[in-house]
């Protein structure tokens, strides 16, 4: 068994507030695939919006200044929404679990699937 | 030297080669353990043969002597390194020494072409793969052929061979309902190893059989596992309708021969009548897809006894239906050819204009030269042959229109 990351860029705006009616049934769209294939998780987790991200750097050494940038690394139509981690015989197992996250059939995302390092 | 060549011993490694590492991969499951221990082999088998003899069955001589050389190879590296589990399990495959069957050595291959040819490659790095491993083409021969230099095709071999390794990609054939999909990726890659070698995109030589040949052994192959797939069938039956002609494709003074001035007695017709046999038995499954449909039109061109008796109505209602179904401007310019023989070279310059993104291919100017020249349009068939040149066609085709616009400035 490997491990795939199956990262998952969502376009700016498809995600929704939990304030938009239609929240609960955009959030269950995750509840349903996690019930369906949480078997083959082996972790992951929904980040906060990349409005909130920081972006550092270390200036001088590993003991010299924290540059921080307000903002995600990249700036792309695209962010980074979350990821799952998916124990799978090999990347066609992987990809048969990962083209079922909502965001690879609906909200125009992409899943970017990648093995783990096997150190 | 026992009545045979040091060419010939060369001939029979390298063609058992494609063979030979495919069953060892399926052991070992490491690319560069499965190519190495073949090449050390290899470098037994044409030290010892020319002095023993050639082995009745040298196939299965080479794949002895590799899985021993691999078998050593993993040894030395479990050594090395503690990391056993997926060592130990290429151990024990290796170490079986079960005679191999024609069947496992077949389904080895196709196995390890499905894994070079698995879309989440990119399509150059497919083709570069399957000549590699399946075919058994050093680097530099591959980069030759695709017109990069050996750094950069050793860089997307290995770059391939690395994320095989890492994702441990798909070392089987699709289950069937994956296998439409899939398949059609196998037969592209397939397709552009057998169009690299009909077509040298460049130099003085117009083919390199090598490659045809190692594309109609794959071919054949894959018609061997799918006997139900018609496009595989009609695949097999477009290489070899293709193939069959390519002896006259050039002159004995090198150069290209058209298909209306070709001696069509010295086509291989054995072939010609295998590809109508197969294209036949395809489209009786009324399956047609883009492969049939050109294995019927290459048909059509092979079967006739002579140019004036081809039957372009139906090489016409051919191409309609693969324009209409899977457009391509390549297919849009040969229909346009085809229109042009039966409706006149209006209406073929006429589908012409429509063709988008061709403007860099010399075929595309060349072809509406000779239809502008037809329609008595002489100076802008100049334009268009002038046209072709600027777009750098490989020798023997510059020469061919560097003729035709000689004829249109007298």
């Amino acid at each position: 068994m490997a491990q795939f990351a199956a990262l998952i860029y969502e376009p700016k705006d498809s995600r929704l507030e939990p304030t938009n009616p239609k929240f609960a049934e955009y959030m269950g769209g995750y509840g349903r695939f996690g019930e369906q294939y949480g078997a083959s998780f082996a972790g992951g987790a929904a980040l906060a919006p990349p409005e909130t991200a920081t972006t550092i750097y270390v200036e001088g050494g590993e003991d010299g200044d924290v540059v921080m940038l307000d903002g995600p690394y990249a700036e792309t139509k695209e962010f980074l929404g979350g990821f799952y981690l998916i124990q799978a015989e090999d990347l066609d197992a992987a990809i048969a679990v990962a083209r079922h996250i909502p965001a690879a059939w609906r909200d125009g995302g992409r899943i970017e699937v990648r093995p783990v390092w096997e150190m | 030297m026992n009545g045979f060549a040091s060419a010939s011993i060369a001939e029979v490694v390298r063609t058992e080669g494609g063979r030979v590492v495919a069953t060892l991969y399926r052991m070992t499951r490491v690319l560069d353990v499965a190519e190495d221990a073949f090449a050390e082999a290899a470098v037994v088998a044409l030290e010892r043969w020319p002095v023993d003899g050639l082995p009745e069955r040298p196939g299965a001589w080479l794949a002895t002597v590799a899985r021993r050389k691999a078998l050593d190879m993993l040894r030395r590296e479990q050594r090395r390194r503690s990391k056993e589990d997926a060592a130990a399990a290429a151990l024990d495959a290796l170490a079986d020494n079960e005679p191999l069957t024609w069947s496992t050595v077949r389904d080895d291959q196709l196995r390890l072409l499905f894994t070079c040819c698995h879309p989440a490659l990119a399509p150059a790095s497919r083709v570069a793969l399957a000549l590699r491993v399946l075919c058994g083409l050093t680097t530099p021969e591959i980069a030759r052929a695709f017109l990069v230099s050996d750094a950069t095709m050793g860089q997307r071999i290995s770059r391939a061979k690395a994320k095989i390794a890492a994702t441990k990609l798909g070392y089987r054939v699709p289950p069937d309902h994956e296998l439409p999909a899939r398949l059609r990726s196998v037969l592209d890659v397939v397709n552009v190893v057998f169009t690299t070698g009909h077509h040298a995109p460049i130099g003085e030589t117009l083919q390199r059989v090598d490659l045809t040949d190692e594309a109609i052994r794959l071919a054949r192959l894959l018609g061997d596992l799918m006997p139900d797939e018609p496009e595989c069938l009609g695949f097999l039956a477009l290489l070899l309708s293709t193939h069959a002609r390519h002896t006259t494709r050039v002159g004995d003074d090198g150069e290209l021969v058209l298909l209306r001035d070709a001696d069509r007695s010295r086509w291989d017709h054995d072939a010609i009548a295998e590809a109508r046999a197969l294209i036949e038995r395809a489209l009786r499954a009324g399956r047609p897809g883009p492969y049939q449909l050109q294995a019927a039109i290459s048909c059509v061109h092979s079967c006739a006894p002579d140019f004036a008796s081809t039957d372009w109505n139906d090489v016409v209602a051919l191409y309609r239906i693969l324009d209409d179904r899977w457009p391509t401007p390549v297919v849009r310019v040969n229909r346009a050819i085809a229109e042009s023989q039966v409706h006149g070279p209006a209406a073929g310059l006429q589908l012409l204009d429509s063709v988008a993104g061709a403007s860099g291919w010399p075929f595309f100017h060349a072809a509406r030269g000779d239809l502008l020249e037809r329609a008595g349009r002489r100076a802008e068939a100049r334009d268009a042959f002038a046209a072709a040149l600027a777009c750098e066609p490989n020798a023997v085709n510059r020469r061919l229109i560097e003729r035709r616009l000689a004829a249109l400035k007298d």
